[in-house]
C-alpha cells in the first residue's frame, strides 16, 4: 500500500529524503555530536545548555550579559569571521585535492611559507595599503601554487607519495623558516617575528562604527568568491570535470584522452594557491607575526572540515563556520560555566567523528525507510 | 661518532615499531593515517599508569615494564575507533585516519587536564614519568665503532628489536600473516577462499594502535620524561613516510627509519661540533627530510601501494 507509506514516520521521511541527504546527513552527525558532548557536560555536573550557549556567545553568534569598552556581540562575530576566513581557504584547499583524488595534508606547510614570503616582502617594506595588500595577496596565491606544484611534480615525475612529500615538505620549511625568524626577524620580546606593517595587513583593525571599534577581515570576501567560483568550476568547467575524472578513474581518464600528469599538477597547485591565500589571511590577517616552529593546526583540521562540507565549495563554508565558531567559544566557556576549554576541542572531534560516519549513517537510514516501506 | 649510534638508535627504534603496526594496517587494505593519534593515545594511558602509581605506591622498577603493556593496551583500544570507523561504518580511510588524530589530541588534553585538577589537585597538562634507566652489553660494546650499538641501551630497544622479530615473522612466515596480505592486495578473491576479510583488517588495525602505543610511550619516556600534548610531534606521519619509503615491507623500512635516526642524530652531532649557535639546530634539523624527500626521488620509481589500499571492502558489492 503506496498511500501508508507516504504516512510513515515523520522524521523518517524528512532524513530519507535523497535529494536532502547532502545537508540532512551532516545535521544528524552534529545532532548525535551535541547529544554526546551533553552527556560528557552532565557527567562533569554541569548543565549542557548553559554550556552550549556560553560557546555561541563567545564566539558572537548571541550576546553576552556585558562587553567591554568598543565592543558588542557585533565586534565578537566580526572576530570569528576573521578567524574563519584561513579555514574557508585552507578547507577549499583540500576539498580541490580530495576532487582530483589527491590528498594535500601539507596546506600547513604551504600556509606557513607563503605567510613567511609575504611577511618579509611586503610586510616589512615601507608599501602604502594600495600597493601591499594586493601584493600580499598575489604572494600568498603564487608561493602556495609553487609548492602545492612542486608535490603534484614530485607524485608525477618520480612517483613520490604525495602525502610523503607533503610531510617532509611541512618538517623542511617549519625548520627552515624557524631558523630564517630567529636569527633575523626576530622580536626580542614576544620570541616571534617583528609585527608587520598595519598597510600590509589584510584585516583592517579598529574601524570606528558608532560607538564600537572593529575588524574588518578583507579576504573573507575574496574566501567567498573563491568558493563560489570553484562550485562553479567544478560543475560547468572543463579543467574542473577533468580533475574530478581524474580523482575518480585514472585509466578510463587516460582513455579518454585527459592528460593526467598536467591534470594532476594543475589541481595541486590550485590546493596549494588556496592554501597560500590561507596563510596570508592567517599569518598577515588574523595574527600578525609568525610564531617560529609551529605548524598550526589549521591544515590539519580543514582535512576533516572539508569532509564535514562533503568536500563540496559551498558546504565547506558552512562547516568552517561550525568549527570555528565551537573552537573560538572555548575559552569564554569556559570561563562562564567553569569546565575545561578544552571540552571545546573535544566537541569539535566529536562532531568530525560522527560526520566520518556519514555513510553509515546514510545506509542505515536507507535501511529503515526500505525496512518500512516493505511493511 | 658513538653518540650517533646511541642516539639515533633510541630514536629511530621507536619509529620503526610504529611503521611496522602502520605496515600491517596499511597491507591488510586500510590506510593508517591515525598513527600519531594512536601513539598518543597509547603514550596518554601508559603515562595516566605512571601516575596512578606513583600516587597509591612509591616508584617501582616495575612499572616502568609494564606501563610499555597498558600503552599498547591503550593504543590498541583506541585502534578500535578506526577500526570501527573504517570497517564497520565504511568510512573513507584517510579522513578517519585525520578525525582519529584530532580526537585523540583533544581527548587526551582534556582527560590529562581534567585528571590531574580532580585526582591529583593540581594544575598541569602532564604525567610525569621516571627516567628510564639504560643499560650497557659487557663484551659486545667494546668492539669498535659498532660496539656503540650496545652502549647505552633504553630497555624499549631490546623490547622493540624482540616485537620486530616476532611480528615480521606472523607477517612473512604466519598463516595470518599471509591472509593478511591476500586481504591489502585482492580482498574479493581472499574472501573466496574463505578468509574473513572483516576481521583480519580488524585485527590489523588493533596490532597497528598496539604497536604505536608502544612507541610512542618509548618517545614519551626518551624525548621529554613525561606525558604532555608535546607528544604530538608529528612521529606519527614520519612513520607513515618510513613505511611508504620502505615500499610497504618490514626490512626496507628499518632501514628507512635507520637513515632517518642517523641522519637526525647526525645532524645534532655535526652542530656541536662545528660549535654552532642554538638557532643553527633548526637548520640541522631538517637535513633528514631533505635527505629522505632526496633519497626518494631515487627510489620510488618502483614503489607500489598494496592494491587494494583505501578500498573500502563491502562483501556484498562485486
Amino acid at each position: 500500500m503506496p498511500d501508508s507509506n507516504r504516512r510513515g514516520n515523520p522524521l523518517l521521511r524528512f532524513f530519507g529524503n535523497q535529494r536532502w541527504q547532502f545537508i540532512t546527513i551532516p545535521l544528524v552527525a552534529i545532532l548525535m555530536s551535541l547529544i554526546t558532548a551533553s552527556i560528557i557536560v552532565l557527567i562533569l555536573g554541569k548543565n549542557p545548555l548553559t554550556t552550549f550557549q556560553s560557546l555561541l556567545q563567545g564566539s558572537g553568534f548571541i550576546p553576552k550579559p556585558n562587553y567591554a569598552n568598543f565592543k558588542n556581540v557585533f565586534t565578537d562575530f566580526v572576530d570569528t569571521v576573521d578567524a574563519v576566513t584561513p579555514m574557508i581557504f585552507a578547507s577549499l584547499a583540500v576539498a580541490v585535492a580530495f576532487h582530483a583524488g589527491l590528498f594535500n595534508i601539507g596546506v600547513s606547510g604551504q600556509m606557513l611559507l607563503s605567510g613567511f614570503v609575504a611577511t618579509i616582502v611586503v610586510g616589512y617594506s615601507p608599501l602604502p595599503a594600495v600597493l601591499a595588500k594586493p601584493l600580499v595577496i598575489i604572494i600568498g596565491i603564487i608561493v602556495g601554487a609553487l609548492v602545492g606544484g612542486l608535490i603534484g611534480f614530485l607524485k608525477y615525475r618520480f612517483n613520490i607519495n604525495e602525502v610523503v612529500a607533503a610531510i617532509m615538505l611541512n618538517y623542511i620549511i617549519q625548520y627552515t623558516i624557524s631558523f630564517f625568524i630567529n636569527t633575523r626577524y626576530v622580536d626580542p620580546v614576544s620570541r616571534q617575528s617583528r609585527v608587520i606593517s598595519s598597510a600590509s595587513r589584510l584585516t583592517l583593525l579598529n574601524v570606528p562604527y558608532g560607538d564600537i571599534r572593529m575588524r574588518i577581515p578583507i579576504a573573507f570576501v575574496i574566501a567567498i568568491l573563491l568558493a563560489i567560483f570553484l562550485w562553479f568550476f567544478f560543475a560547468k568547467m572543463k579543467p574542473g570535470f577533468e580533475m574530478k575524472m581524474v580523482g575518480l578513474n585514472q585509466v578510463a581518464s587516460r582513455y579518454a584522452g585527459v592528460r593526467i600528469g598536467k591534470t594532476l599538477i594543475m589541481a595541486m597547485m590550485i590546493s596549494g594557491a588556496l592554501a597560500g591565500l590561507a596563510g596570508v589571511s592567517y599569518y598577515l590577517g588574523f595574527f600578525s607575526s609568525i610564531q617560529p616552529n609551529v605548524l598550526t593546526s589549521v591544515g590539519f583540521d580543514a582535512i576533516a572540515v572539508s569532509l564535514l562540507g562533503n568536500s563540496h565549495p559551498i558546504g565547506v563554508i558552512f562547516s568552517s563556520w561550525l568549527i570555528t565558531a565551537l573552537s573560538r567559544g572555548g575559552t569564554y566557556m569556559s570561563s562562564m560555566v567553569g569546565i575545561r576549554y578544552e571540552i571545546a576541542a573535544l566537541i569539535v572531534g566529536l562532531i568530525l567523528l560522527f560526520s566520518a560516519m556519514s555513510q553509515f549513517i546514510r545506509q542505515r537510514i536507507n535501511a529503515l525507510i526500505s525496512r518500512s516501506d516493505r511493511r | 661518532m658513538e653518540t650517533i649510534i646511541i642516539d639515533g638508535l633510541s630514536y629511530a627504534l621507536p619509529l620503526f615499531i610504529i611503521a611496522i603496526g602502520g605496515i600491517y594496517s596499511e597491507r591488510s587494505g586500510i590506510i593508517n593515517l591515525a598513527l600519531e593519534g594512536l601513539l598518543g593515545f597509547g603514550a596518554f594511558t601508559g603515562g595516566l599508569f605512571v601516575a596512578l602509581l606513583g600516587k597509591y605506591f612509591t616508584h617501582a622498577g616495575w612499572p616502568i615494564y609494564l606501563s610499555f603493556l597498558v600503552a599498547a593496551i591503550g593504543g590498541g583500544i583506541f585502534a578500535l575507533l578506526h577500526a570501527l570507523l573504517t570497517i564497520k561504518f565504511k568510512a573513507n580511510q584517510v579522513i578517519s585516519g585525520v578525525v582519529v588524530n584530532i580526537v585523540s589530541v583533544a581527548l587526551t588534553g582534556f582527560l590529562t587536564s581534567q585528571i590531574n585538577a580532580s585526582v591529583f589537585d593540581q594544575p598541569s597538562n602532564r604525567f610525569l614519568l621516571s627516567v628510564l634507566p639504560r643499560y650497557t652489553i659487557p663484551v659486545l660494546s667494546d668492539i669498535p665503532v659498532i660496539g656503540a650499538i650496545f652502549k647505552n641501551v633504553y630497555p624499549f630497544s631490546f623490547m622493540i628489536v624482540v616485537l620486530f622479530i616476532i611480528f615480521w615473522y606472523i607477517f612473512r612466515h604466519s598463516r595470518y600473516g599471509m591472509h593478511l596480505r591476500a586481504c591489502g592486495d585482492n580482498p574479493q578473491a581472499a574472501d573466496a577462499a574463505g578468509i574473513n576479510v572483516y576481521r583480519t583488517r580488524f585485527w590489523a588495525v588493533v596490532i597497528s594502535g598496539a604497536l604505536a602505543g608502544i612507541g610512542g610511550m618509548s618517545f614519551a619516556y626518551s624525548i621529554s620524561t613525561n606525558f604532555s600534548p608535546a607528544v604530538y610531534m608529528g612521529a606519527g606521519y614520519l612513520a607513515i613516510a618510513a613505511l611508504i619509503f620502505g615500499n610497504w615491507n618490514i626490512m626496507p623500512t628499518l632501514f628507512a627509519c635507520l637513515i632517518f635516526g642517523f641522519a637526525r642524530s647526525g645532524a645534532y652531532q655535526l652542530m656541536r661540533e662545528l660549535a654552532l649557535p642554538s638557532s643553527f639546530s633548526d637548520l640541522a634539523m631538517t637535513i633528514p627530510y631533505v635527505l629522505t624527500l632526496l633519497l626518494l626521488i631515487f627510489f620510488s620509481k618502483t614503489n607500489k601501494a598494496p592494491r587494494a589500499l583505501g578500498e573500502i571492502y563491502d562483501k556484498s558489492k562485486r
